[in-house]
């Protein structure tokens, strides 16, 4: 499934590249909507279908937000440090790893700051998504399912879930959606909070 | 963002609830798999164009990619291991379910 998605990615990028006319851009974003309810109604279905999914996360109750809060403490922490390695100021690689791989928003909060910043955080987010999707089915076979939930960010809620769902079991799904909703919220807030430090 | 997010929570509990109640068809069922792959391989098609049709996404690529590299690949690894550690010590009674393997 991985070398499937590069695959699809990396001949998108060069049909985008060398083919397509940048006027596409605006068709895209609504075949990407549509695609992805498609994608998540499958998802809902399978969900939907073990019967026995509820029970386990009612079971796991509150504890679940640990997830979410464990992949944003390391998010921070990952980025700094390499932001430390790089020579950027932590407070601007903190903003940079507080988008979580949604990009356009946390490229869109930064872009008043510093076009530059903006910028890079939109290329760190876009790379973190590609490297998402390409690590959750290996991270998810050799490390664990819950675990394969750790890359996707905020994206565990759209983007990645399908891959999240295919590369596991409905309970995942289910934390997953959890998790992306409990990070998708926590960006504008955390964005803004470091580059003001 | 609000809209998109009851948007897609009411998609996901509309195909629970077909799911749940068993008012998918078998044929659909059964191709559930292969429906997933194709739309979702569809779905990284177009994000790449979305990617590539972009110049200034490209450019600005060959100028920092390093650093987002780097800034990426930390924050993921991180990540990851602040939830195997996290789920070692608060999941220990989860039982770890089978995985549907790749296809």
């Amino acid at each position: 499934m991985s070398l499937k998605i590069i695959l699809a990615v990396v001949i998108g990028i060069f049909t985008g590249y060398f083919l397509l006319p940048e006027s596409i851009l605006t068709s895209t974003g609504l075949i990407i909507d549509i695609g992805l309810c498609l994608l998540l109604f499958f998802v809902g279905i399978e969900i939907g279908k073990n019967k026995e999914v509820i029970t386990k996360i009612k079971k796991m109750g509150l504890k679940i937000l640990l997830i979410p809060i464990m992949i944003i403490i390391g998010s921070l922490f990952g980025s700094i440090i390499a932001g430390f390695i790089l020579g950027i100021p932590f407070n601007e690689s903190g903003a940079i790893g507080a988008g979580f791989g949604w990009y356009t928003l946390s490229a869109m909060i930064l872009a008043d700051y510093s076009s530059e910043l903006s910028a890079l955080a939109f290329i760190s987010n876009v790379v973190r998504e590609i490297i998402a999707l390409i690590s959750i089915p290996l991270i998810a076979k050799y490390i664990g399912d819950i675990e394969s939930i750790a890359p996707a960010g905020a994206t565990a809620m759209d983007t990645s879930l399908p891959v999240i769902s295919k590369s596991t079991n409905p309970k995942t799904a289910i934390v997953s959606f959890i998790t992306g909703v409990v990070l998708s919220t926590a960006v504008p807030i955390l964005v803004p909070i470091f580059i003001n430090i | 963002m609000n809209l998109r997010l009851i948007l897609y929570l009411s998609i996901l509990l509309l195909g629970a609830i077909l799911g749940y109640k068993d008012l998918i068809s078998k044929k659909i069922l059964s191709r559930l798999n292969t429906l997933q792959s194709i739309s979702l391989l569809f779905l990284l098609f177009i994000m790449g164009i979305r990617i590539g049709v972009d110049e200034k996404v490209i450019n600005s690529f060959l100028k920092l990619g390093f650093q987002a590299i780097i800034i990426s690949v930390f924050s993921i690894f991180f990540s990851v291991l602040f939830v195997k550690l996290v789920r070692m010590v608060a999941f220990k009674e989860t039982d770890k379910v089978g995985y549907k393997g790749e296809s």
